[in-house]
């Protein structure tokens, strides 16, 4: 592994450099870091992770169409905060599949269908074919916690 | 023995009275059966459609006050990429391509016209225009032509303008292009252009000229942008009147020059990278071209994964750091076209969505070509604005959901099928895959074909032919011969991955007819047997 090189400022506010052994990223003024915490890491963020997509999950669950209806609208162009919003469309199809009702599918589709071609692709979104396949492809497993979500 | 069955004459009536069809086939005639030289009847097409290829704005205010964007003349593009595909192809099918962009030529002029449905041809077919404005026979589009009015000029021809020395008329030439002071811009380049001694440096700041003009975002932007346009043009001037010869050349400066002038002139990503190169690239000295340390596959991979995925910020912290240890211009612009094929390759599905990142990388071939052909100390400049552009066409894309009803099969479903074939009875089903726009198929075919066979020319052969059946279409031209030139020039351990791209461009990128009316006129002229 290649040597580290972190950058920290001296007491006149400039940069210097500490070199640290290798695969160790301790520098002088931070906490030491290694597998072990880097394992333990991980799992405190995968368990963060599953809260939030529970907690997630509970809140489509339970929301009214105009709630879903306003969420998905966050999705236009003109009101997306930028790329990576967007990007997250296709999960949150995802769980909209697998915890709204039938029905709810049916009216989302038809709203937005209504609103003709600029918001087609969200449609399709919700066409039960897209549901089917979608409702196919993230079963949970027997052995699976939760559903082989895509994140982003 | 000419017959004299058909004139020059009547070719540029033909022209400018958009009749296309009619055109063309007198430009076949012109050459087969009165024995017109090629590059003469291209020059006479490019000097009839010259006075008529201008536009007031690439802007234009609407009755509600609104505004929206007008096209560029596509005309020039066509000719360019058919020019630079004829010696790459063999004889029988050579001119395809050449044709293709004279069957497009009388359907590319007086744009403002044609999308205020004064005009017929390929834009005021977009428009709609027959629907609002219909003729007598409700089964006639009048705007497919002839025209029933002959076109505007918006830029009078004008007489040289001569500067005392030639930097002074080149910096002259530069400042009146980014005023937008067109009668100034463009007499100093035929002033300039009459020494054969300026030519070169004025090849090098036009493309300059062009390359520097460049939106900074699409993001919501409608028409407020150029997709590099002015690069474009400016390339296509260089290499055409390096074709006609600039002795030659007054109708292809006409055609192009003034309109680099032309509003909206945008300098915004121009000015940040100016800055960002000052700051992060400070007390580097001269940067090489090319270097010693190209980039590593991990360099390639990092590279590849921020301009697909990334931001504005992230993409110019990758390059600053390439460039700091040690890699020249072009080994980054080679990392960024083959980053730019993992997208199309793997992300793009929907036909529509092609058209930014094409240009984007076509933007990218100017610039490459503009590196390795003449220096100038801001090119190091343009290795950002590349990616920034590149990236910036991908982010636009996404502000867009995808949508599940143009999903594409995965290619591995073809994979056997493809292995199947013998390898000398590929490239014909390649070719029929490209043509029946059947893209997982034509996919699978060329990664079956990339992995048995180090063979390259007979593949980039096939894809382009096939791509140039399809009509009324310039990009198509253009973007081939962007492909074949980066794949020719890339020194990546991954420049399949750039005939990977082309594949599954030209057989997905939407297309504006799929009949194959030119196809069927070119094999009746030059493919008799």
């Amino acid at each position: 592994m290649a040597e580290h090189t972190n950058g920290t400022a001296n007491a006149n506010g400039a940069a210097t450099l500490t070199h640290t052994r290798s695969g160790d990223k301790t520098a002088s003024g931070t906490p030491p870091c290694n597998l072990k915490d880097a394992w333990a890491m991980r799992n405190a963020t995968t368990q963060a992770m599953l809260l939030a997509e529970a907690h997630m999950q509970a809140e489509i669950a339970s929301a009214s169409l105009e709630e879903l209806i306003a969420l998905v609208e966050t999705f236009s162009p003109t009101r997306s905060t930028g790329p990576e919003w967007t990007r997250s469309f296709e999960p949150l199809v995802e769980r909209l599949w697998l915890r709204c009702s039938d029905e709810t599918m049916v009216a989302l589709e038809a709203d937005f269908t209504a609103r003709g071609m600029p918001w087609m692709a969200v449609a399709n979104a919700f066409s039960p074919e897209r549901g089917a396949q979608l409702r196919e492809r993230v079963r949970p497993t027997a052995w699976g916690r939760l559903p082989r979500f895509t994140i982003a | 023995m000419p017959s004299g069955a058909v004139t020059i004459e009547r070719f540029k009536d033909e022209i400018t009275a958009a009749q296309y069809r009619e055109a063309a086939d007198t430009f076949c005639r012109l050459i087969t059966q009165e024995g017109e030289p090629l590059r003469n009847t291209v020059r006479t097409a490019v000097s009839a459609a010259a006075p008529f290829v201008q536009v007031p704005s690439h802007m234009m205010q609407k009755p509600d006050g609104e505004m929206r964007g007008v096209n560029y003349d596509h005309t020039v593009l066509g000719w360019r990429g058919a020019l630079r595909l004829s010696p790459f192809l063999p004889k029988e099918k050579a001119l395809l391509p050449t044709l293709q962009a004279m069957w497009y030529a009388p359907q590319g002029l007086n744009i403002w016209e044609q999308i205020i449905c004064e005009f017929p041809g390929h834009y005021a077919r977009s428009e709609n225009c027959n629907l609002r404005y219909p003729g007598d026979d409700p089964e006639v589009d009048r705007f497919d032509g002839p025209a029933w009015v002959p076109p505007k000029i918006h830029f009078e021809d004008h007489a040289p303008i001569y500067a005392p020395s030639v930097d002074e008329g080149i910096a002259r030439l530069l400042n009146a292009i980014a005023e937008g002071d067109r009668a100034e811009s463009y007499g100093l380049f035929l002033g300039l252009a009459e020494n054969p001694d300026n030519r070169e440096r004025l090849k090098e700041a036009i493309l300059f000229a062009g390359i520097v003009d460049l939106q900074d975002s699409l993001i919501n932007r409608g028409g407020y942008q150029n997709i590099g346009h002015k690069a474009l043009r400016a390339r296509a001037l260089v290499d055409i009147a390096d074709y006609f010869g600039w002795d030659n050349a007054h109708e292809i400066i006409y055609t192009v020059v003034p309109d680099l002038g032309c509003s909206p002139r945008l300098y915004g990503l121009w000015t940040e990278i100016s800055n960002t190169v000052k700051i992060e690239l400070a007390g580097l000295g001269k940067i090489p071209k090319r270097s010693d340390k190209p980039l590593t596959e991990l360099e390639l991979d990092r590279l590849t994964y921020t301009i697909l995925w990334g931001g504005p910020i992230e993409v110019n912290e990758v390059i600053s750091g390439l460039l700091r240890r040690g890699a020249g211009l072009l080994d980054v612009t080679d990392g960024t076209a083959v980053a730019y094929q993992r997208f199309l390759v793997d992300v793009l599905e929907h036909p529509s969505a092609f058209n930014h990142p094409m240009h984007s990388f076509d933007y990218l071939n100017v610039v490459n070509h503009w590196i390795r052909t003449y220096d100038n100390p801001h090119q190091v400049k343009t290795v950002y604005m590349t990616a920034r552009f590149i990236n910036d066409t991908f982010r636009a894309n996404a502000m867009f959901p995808r949508d599940p009803k143009v999903e594409l099969e995965p290619y591995s479903a073809y994979r056997p099928y493809a292995d199947d074939i013998a390898l000398d009875r590929l490239l014909p089903v390649l070719q029929e895959a490209i043509l029946k726009q059947d893209t997982s198929r034509a996919g699978a075919l060329a990664d079956s074909y990339l992995e048995r066979t180090s063979e390259r020319q007979e593949l980039l052969e096939t894809v382009t032919y096939a791509a140039c059946h399809f009509q009324n279409d310039p990009h198509i031209m253009r973007n081939c011969a962007s492909s074949i030139e980066e794949y020719t020039a890339n020194q990546t351990s991954r420049r399949d991955d750039i005939v990977r791209g082309f594949v599954k461009h030209q057989s997905r990128y939407i297309k504006r007819t799929t009949v194959h009316e030119a196809a069927s006129m070119y094999a009746q002229h030059f493919m008799k047997t």
